[in-house]
């Protein structure tokens, strides 16, 4: 089975590659994509689903460089194929209105402040993709020693494998 | 679907035709129908091209198909074709329905996490020293997987010693012992009960079609002492290989037992099977009525829902029931008789065969699903006993051919408790494959040489 996708939205490059750098532990069991802006990412999206991966996680900054981080991920929330992606916001200039619309219209499931922890984002990501795995992917055991292997396992003991 | 699968589904079609082309003489025609669902179902249980339970209903549909009196071909002349209610009864087989029992007992201790605060609460007594800790680990793991799954235990125990293992240091040796003493013990441990895996459930469902019955207790009485032993040796080899001596480890023992009165019913009902399952001499209930108690309490109550009944492991269950519509074919079409005389039995002494059909087991299990495996010898080993002139006991033989599957435990793909441990990350396949081969074979060892005289001794073994 091809890696799930975790895929990075941010346009400065310098808090793009900090964001990267951070959330390598879990280049193990994911793949991890980058994009500048909302086309950009669009694009990622797309050869994604194509090549047959799941979309697990997108971590998203607001303010991009044409349409808005918030924007994408409504966008995102209203296609099936993607609906169930785990949706991260990583900003510091999101206004109430824009956050509002984000946990409302884009299914939002966290919000991560700028500036950031590498231990905070990290586990804001491990519970997210833990989340995720547990609802969409068949064999847990390659993420155990990735995600929250204690919660892991027990999903794991409902799964039955045949002894 | 990979290209295994494509090579195994293919060579599943082909072996079953073979049978239809070409003629083995001295087997009837019934037989070679039999003889082709035999072979097919051996390369799909060997490559998984379908799921292990598919091939199971295959089994199923095929002799109801070939061999039943509700068939789509003409019974062969002389042949008395048994009624398909036969086949489709395997889905209901009495030891399915002990097996059954034993779904619900697992299922609600994970339900109301009575196995996560159990043990804890167990591993208290154990205190602070490295190998005590680790007697305690193996000790909780095997009796646990003696009434859940061997997976089930595993990832249990496994979720106990993750936070202890994040604190040592990536090269310490305790690391992967506390990970692989945990698989070691759940699959030795399952040895223990007829519920504690299904390869014994397996062995007891054609030991009973042939009218020898063991109960709860009496398997346990064979069993037991030997987990115990195998269980003890593990401890010694491991303590030294991984460094126990001298160390301390703190697991955290916290533990808070749901006290609402769905979990209260659900306790009494847990120990209450269990004392009805080791007393069945006095109350005379067979335990596979004994294990449709708690079906019928757990579900008047209300303390297992729909969904909890939809959430069990029904897939197992049928796998079970493919083996033993394996053996009802096997037996009622003349092939066991045929397969049999293919080899001069009367040269080997009845030691060699058993240890034959122990170790082909065990070979064959490290490879494949050990439920596989028991399907396939199971119903040989059974023929094998049968057959005049071969003084081989047919509970010795079915009982062994069971244990040979849970001793094979070397790789990681052996079973699934061992995926479980190199999941952690802590564990090698070298690391597996060592203690695994060693106590495996201590354990083949130790049953070969005592297992007979000690069943004679107290009294199981005529």
């Amino acid at each position: 089975m091809s890696k799930p996708v975790i895929l990075c939205v941010e346009d400065e490059v310098e808090v793009r590659d900090a964001l990267l750098r951070d959330i390598q532990p879990f280049a193990q069991a994911f793949k991890i994509d980058e994009a500048e802006d909302a086309a950009d990412a669009r694009d990622a999206v797309t050869q994604c689903l194509q090549a047959d991966r799941k979309l697990a996680l997108v971590l998203c900054d607001h303010l991009l460089p044409g349409e808005t981080g918030v924007s994408f991920l409504v966008s995102l929330n209203e296609d099936p194929k993607t609906r169930s992606t785990r949706k991260v916001l990583v900003t510091g200039q999101a206004g109430l209105e824009d956050t509002v619309k984000a946990v409302n219209d884009a299914g939002l499931d966290h919000y991560v402040a700028k500036p950031w922890t590498k231990e905070s984002l990290q586990e804001v990501v491990t519970r997210q993709l833990t989340d995720y795995v547990i609802e969409h992917v068949d064999d847990l055991l390659p993420y155990v020693s990735v995600l929250d292997g204690a919660r892991l396992l027990e999903a794991v003991k409902h799964r039955g494998r045949h002894e | 679907m990979t290209k295994g699968r494509y090579i195994g589904l293919a060579s599943a079609i082909v072996l079953f035709f073979l049978p239809w082309f070409v003629e083995f003489p001295g087997l009837p025609v019934e037989g070679h129908r039999v003889l082709g669902i035999f072979l097919a179902a051996i390369a799909l249980w060997i490559t998984e091209a379908v799921p292990l339970h598919a091939t199971a209903v295959i089994i199923i549909l095929a002799e109801i198909l070939l061999v039943s009196d509700k068939g789509i071909l003409s019974a062969p002349e002389g042949f008395e074709p048994p009624s398909f209610r036969l086949f489709f009864g395997t889905l209901a087989d009495p030891v399915l329905m002990l097996f059954l029992g034993g779904f619900f007992l697992a299922h609600g201790a994970a339900k109301f996490a009575l196995d996560r605060n159990l043990a804890r609460v167990l591993l208290r007594p154990f205190g602070t020293s490295a190998p005590m800790i680790l007697l305690g680990l193996i000790i909780i793991t095997a009796v646990f997987s003696m009434f859940m799954s061997n997976t089930a235990t595993t990832a249990t125990m496994m979720a106990v010693v993750l936070p202890v293992m994040s604190t040592l240091p990536p090269g310490d040796r305790m690391r992967t012992g506390l990970a692989l003493c945990i698989p070691i013990a759940a699959n030795i441990g399952g040895m223990g009960t007829p519920i504690g895996t299904p390869p014994n459930a397996i062995a007891i469902g054609a030991l009973a079609r042939d009218g020898i019955s063991i109960d709860f207790l009496q398997w346990m009485l064979m069993a037991v002492p030997f987990v115990l032993v195998i269980l003890a040796f593990t401890w010694v080899i491991m303590r030294q290989l991984y460094r126990f001596n001298g160390k301390r480890i703190e697991l955290s023992i916290e533990s808070t037992f749901d006290t609402s009165i769905p979990a209260k019913v659900f306790y009494v009902t847990f120990a209450a099977t269990i004392v009805l399952w080791l007393t069945t001499k006095m109350h005379g209930m067979s335990s596979s009525i004994v294990g449709f108690v708690p079906v019928v309490v757990l579900l008047s109550t209300r303390v297992f829902s729909p969904k909890d009944l939809q959430s069990l492991q029904w897939h197992v269950l049928w796998l079970v029931a493919g083996g033993i519509a394996l053996g009802v074919g096997v037996g009622r079409c003349g092939l066991d008789a045929w397969l049999i005389g293919l080899v001069e039995w009367n040269s080997l002494s009845s030691t060699m065969i058993v240890a034959a059909l122990a170790l082909t087991a065990l070979v064959l299990s490290t490879v494949i699903s050990n439920s596989a495996t028991a399907n396939l010898i199971v119903p040989l080993a059974m023929t094998l006993a049968a057959s005049d002139g071969i003084a081989v006991d047919p509970m010795v033989a079915a009982v062994f051919v069971a244990i040979g599957c849970s001793l094979a435990m070397a790789l990681p793909i052996s079973t699934p408790p061992n995926a479980v441990a190199v999941a952690t990350g802590a564990v090698r396949t070298r690391d597996m494959a060592l203690v695994g081969i060693v106590a495996g074979s201590m354990g083949l060892g130790l049953f070969l040489f005592a297992g007979q005289w000690y069943w004679a001794l107290v009294g199981v073994l005529r």
